[in-house]
């Protein structure tokens, strides 16, 4: 008598107890992401939200090693944790970085272009919540245009950064966005990162209740609309070029999901609208990428 | 002992955290409590027997037929009857019309109730056991369903039934093609198999008092339904070859003939003429249909309309008769248009006639089906009537102590197979109450179904409803098979899936995936979900996520 419509796998590798708070989307981002990533695996987390969602140090929600670092260093600690598992042979250990947007786009992104660059066998993953939330919602390169943060009081007039295409020019084996509203498609993009050797890069969007002013019901219902918007569209890049969407975004009007956010609350119809046509533009970008990528596969 | 994680001073040189957080009750946290909460889907309350529709479906979705049965039998006994001729009150309501098309809930039912003909209501269902005895009148849906109820509640039930047969209007006026005598017989034959005495042909008032129902039964109950038919008092309408149609349906389901004309004209816009002219049809007659006002002001259920027009039945709309003329027997009737003008109290607009529009026709028959009333003759006065029917109350009491009344014979919902399958199930409730405690409370009616914008829509797509098959005869003349055929094992097993199941949990696991605080577990023995309310920080988003609004978000205050 049950009629599952999301199947993930049943094991949990996360406890509760945390410090996230209520309807957190990171605290979230985590319980899946390990749920591909299995016991032989050690996290790397810098100074972030989850630094402390994970409890003061020796406690931890997780049921592997955490180690916490400095802000700039996940993918450098991360490196070097997993340079120490291969001297001692223990290469199958999966070593993630595990940090926030600001901790990624911002001041993490130089060790992070670093070890891409040297394709680290690392899995490197951020949580982003579009904002510098552990210190009280400063501005990242990762807030979108338009929403208010409090180091931007009227609103962010510069588009997010778009760091899949600046990764994407690492010539990385791996890189995926994901969404805690499609768990199932995030789990397999980890399961897929955990099979390869190299740096692979996930981007979770992870909505965040009091930094989005937003209730925290509806976590899932945000995630679920900046995909179906175009906003954030749900997709893969193998080698750097071969693009592939595996959710085709249903294009629903980009005020559904703004509307509900207080850090939006601000905006005006005419904002809508540039922010719309942003949106059809990037993800016309994307298809054509796809399309492109395809044609150059079929052409070897 | 060296340890290369730690300094000279036994400080950790890196920040590891290997340890737990289970001593963080993060349940303090909580002002909003999620819980599990079934709560009832419009479908059950739009059904007057109020069918427990999701949770039989659930078995359907497993190919566990006889359990699903078992569940419609709470609170029905007939089901392959009324998956048949059910008007089905229950799909009007269905959420997910507003969403794509209702769910075909009553070809669920009698798919259903066909995969357990073969099967009988096991004797377990019977709960109890009482010493008092129960007498009802009439073995129509009504008096079965009564009839049923009281014995599972451990009583004792003899039913006294006028016609030879037991079925009441389900075998008297319903014609086969609609509903095959088998499904009847079968039903019928599995209320008996649990002790349901039924006495046929003792008709009350004739055959046996009134007062000795009383005084040989601890309670009695009148089902005996709306026999009597209208008149128009026209000119004419004494004549040989005018009748009613329920009396040529009576006379041809009972014996197997009726007489019939080739010219057949049939008054009325109901169900009762629908299948008097389907009926005269088949046994080859030429049929009008005429009717007073335009086709959406028929009660007739829509279906069955377009199958007259279809099968060839010629439909006068805001027509009617002011006379009929012939040589000792009718040859014609004389017609007259009509228009319709403001609405009247059923909400219908009334039908006027267009002065010097009349006009004739031939018939060589024509058969009255504008509506039938109770025959109460057999009561004494002292019962109080409402328009022609026995008043009860709520309760389905007479006001004559240890007298009950339902079905149509009585006031209240009426009018349908359902609702009096309905109000027999309440009279039996009522009767058990009156002799084990001689109080009577029924809890009230449930009103409100799960709203449609309650449901998390994001979990479901547009699907069409699977159409029913049909049985089109290409030679009518003869044929009373079947007409509709139902849905097959897949379109039923898709339809249960397709149900939104309001209110009710499928066990689809999306409170537990997205718990951010893995707060929820499976516990399989129960079969249930179970909250760790030590750790639900009250984020709300797996009432959110419920599909189906089988979960609640209530004020952390009201538990403390
Ligand atoms: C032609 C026709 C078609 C219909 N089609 C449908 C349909 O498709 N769907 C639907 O939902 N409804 C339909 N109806 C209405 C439905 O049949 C009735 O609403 C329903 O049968 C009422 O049930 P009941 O038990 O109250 O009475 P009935 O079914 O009328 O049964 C009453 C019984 O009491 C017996 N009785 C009467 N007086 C006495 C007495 N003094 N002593 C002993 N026995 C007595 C009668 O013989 C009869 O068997 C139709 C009605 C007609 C006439
Ligand atoms: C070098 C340095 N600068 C500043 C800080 C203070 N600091 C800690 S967390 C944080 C913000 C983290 O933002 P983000 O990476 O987006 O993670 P979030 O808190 O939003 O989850 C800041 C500025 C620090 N720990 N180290
Ligand atoms: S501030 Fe936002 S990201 Fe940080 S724990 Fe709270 S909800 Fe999660
Ligand atoms: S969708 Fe299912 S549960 Fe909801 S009203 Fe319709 S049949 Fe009933
Ligand atoms: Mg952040």
């Amino acid at each position: 008598m049950s009629q599952k419509l999301i199947k993930i796998p049943f094991e949990e590798y996360m406890s509760p107890g945390s410090v996230a708070c209520p309807g957190c989307g990171g605290n979230l981002s985590m319980r899946y992401t390990q749920k591909a990533l299995g016991l032989n695996t050690m996290i790397v987390i810098p100074a972030c939200c989850w630094s402390i969602i994970d409890g003061p140090t020796p406690s931890s929600v997780n049921h592997v090693p955490v180690f916490h670092t400095a802000f700039e260093t996940a993918a450098a600690t991360a490196s070097g944790i997993k340079a120490g598992l291969h001297a001692q042979g223990k290469d199958d250990t999966n070593v993630m970085a595990w940090a926030g947007d600001g901790g990624t786009f911002d001041i993490g992104f130089q060790a992070l272009s670093g070890a891409a660059e040297r394709n680290e066998d690392i899995l490197y993953v951020t949580y982003d919540n579009e904002a510098y939330m552990n210190t009280g919602i400063q501005r990242s390169s990762a807030t979108p245009y338009g929403s208010w943060t409090t180091t931007t009081p009227n609103k962010k007039e510069r588009p997010k950064k778009n760091l899949i295409e600046a990764l994407a020019a690492h010539h990385i084996p791996y890189i995926a966005t994901a969404s805690v509203a499609f768990p199932d498609d995030l789990i397999k993009k980890v399961e897929k990162a955990k099979s390869l050797r190299g740096t692979k890069f996930i981007h979770i969007l992870a909505p965040c209740p009091p930094g989005w002013k937003t209730p925290p019901e509806i976590t899932i219902k945000l995630a679920r609309l900046a995909v179906e918007t175009k906003i954030f569209p749900l997709f893969e890049i193998e080698e750097g070029w071969r693009y592939h969407i595996t959710h085709e975004s249903s294009g629903i009007p980009v005020g559904q999901y703004l509307k509900p956010q207080g850090r939006f609350s601000h905006l005006t119809e005419a904002d809508y609208e540039t922010i719309q046509r942003d949106v059809e533009r990037n993800y016309k970008i994307l298809k054509m990428k796809e399309k492109m990528s395809k044609e150059i596969s079929a052409m070897d | 002992m060296y340890d290369p994680l730690e300094d000279e001073n036994g400080q950790p040189r890196f920040a590891v955290s290997t340890g737990d957080m289970s001593w963080n009750k993060t349940g303090s946290w909580r002002y909003m409590r999620p819980l599990y909460d079934n709560k009832i889907p419009p479908c059950t309350v739009g059904c007057p027997a109020h069918e427990k529709i999701p949770q039989y479906f659930a078995y359907v979705k497993d190919k566990k037929y006889e359990q699903a049965w078992h569940i419609i039998l709470e609170d029905n006994p007939l089901p392959g009857v009324t998956g048949r001729v059910c008007y089905h009150p229950c799909e009007a309501v269905c959420n997910r019309g507003d969403y794509d098309e209702s769910i075909a809930i009553h070809n669920m039912e009698r798919f259903v109730a066909d995969q357990n003909l073969k099967h009988h209501i096991p004797q377990s269902f019977i709960r109890d056991k009482h010493e008092e005895t129960i007498a009802i009148i009439g073995s129509g849906p009504a008096g079965l369903s009564a009839a049923y109820q009281l014995t599972l509640l451990g009583y004792t039930v003899t039913i006294f039934e006028a016609a030879e047969q037991a079925g009441g209007m389900l075998r008297l006026g319903i014609p086969e093609y609609r509903l095959p005598r088998e499904v009847l017989d079968k039903e019928i034959e599995d209320i008996v198999r649990l002790g349901v005495t039924i006495k046929t042909a003792i008709r009350v008032g004739r055959d046996i008092g009134m007062d000795t129902l009383q005084r040989d039964f601890n309670a009695v109950l009148i089902a005996t339904g709306a026999y009597k038919s209208w008149g128009m008092n026209l000119p004419g309408e004494e004549l040989k070859g005018i009748a009613s149609g329920l009396s040529f349906l009576k006379e041809y389901n009972l014996t197997g003939s009726a007489p019939i004309g080739k010219r057949v004209v049939v008054v009325g816009g109901g169900n009762t003429a629908i299948d008097t002219a389907r009926s005269a049809l088949r046994l080859g007659a030429d049929v009008t249909i005429v009717y007073r006002r335009s086709k959406a002001e028929m009660p007739a259920v829509p279906e069955e309309v377009e199958d007259a027009q279809r099968e060839g039945i010629h439909i006068r709309f805001l027509t009617n008769p002011v006379g009929f003329s012939g040589n000792g027997k009718v040859e014609q009737i004389r017609l007259i248009r009509m228009e319709l003008g403001e609405a009247d109290e059923s909400g219908r607009r009334r039908p006027i006639p267009i002065k010097g529009s009349e006009y004739t026709i031939d018939a060589d028959q024509v058969l009255l089906a504008i509506g039938e009333v109770p025959d109460l003759d057999f009561l004494p006065d002292s019962f109080k009537l409402k328009k022609d029917r026995l008043l009860v109350d709520h309760f389905q009491r007479t006001g004559q102590p240890g007298i009950f009344a339902c079905g149509d014979a009585s006031t209240g919902p009426i009018g349908t197979v359902v609702d009096a399958i309905g109000t027999g199930k309440r009279a039996a409730h009522s009767i058990h109450q009156y002799l084990s405690s001689k109080t009577v409370h029924i809890p009230e009616e449930p009103t409100d179904g799960v709203p449609f914008d309650t449901l998390n829509l994001d979990y479901f797509q547009q699907e069409s409803r699977p159409q029913e098959r049909q049985h089109h005869s290409t030679q009518l003349k003869g044929d009373f098979n079947e007409v509709n055929l139902g849905i097959g094992e897949d379109d039923a097993v898709y339809e249960a899936n397709r149900c939104f199941s309001c209110g009710t949990c499928t066990y689809c696991d999306n409170c537990l995936i997205f718990c951010p605080d893995v707060a929820i577990r499976f516990d399989v023995d129960k079969h249930e979900y179970v909250i760790n309310y030590d750790f639900c920080k009250g984020c709300g988003i797996c009432v959110q996520e419920c599909p189906r609004n089988a979960m609640s978000y209530e004020e952390e205050l009201k538990w403390a």
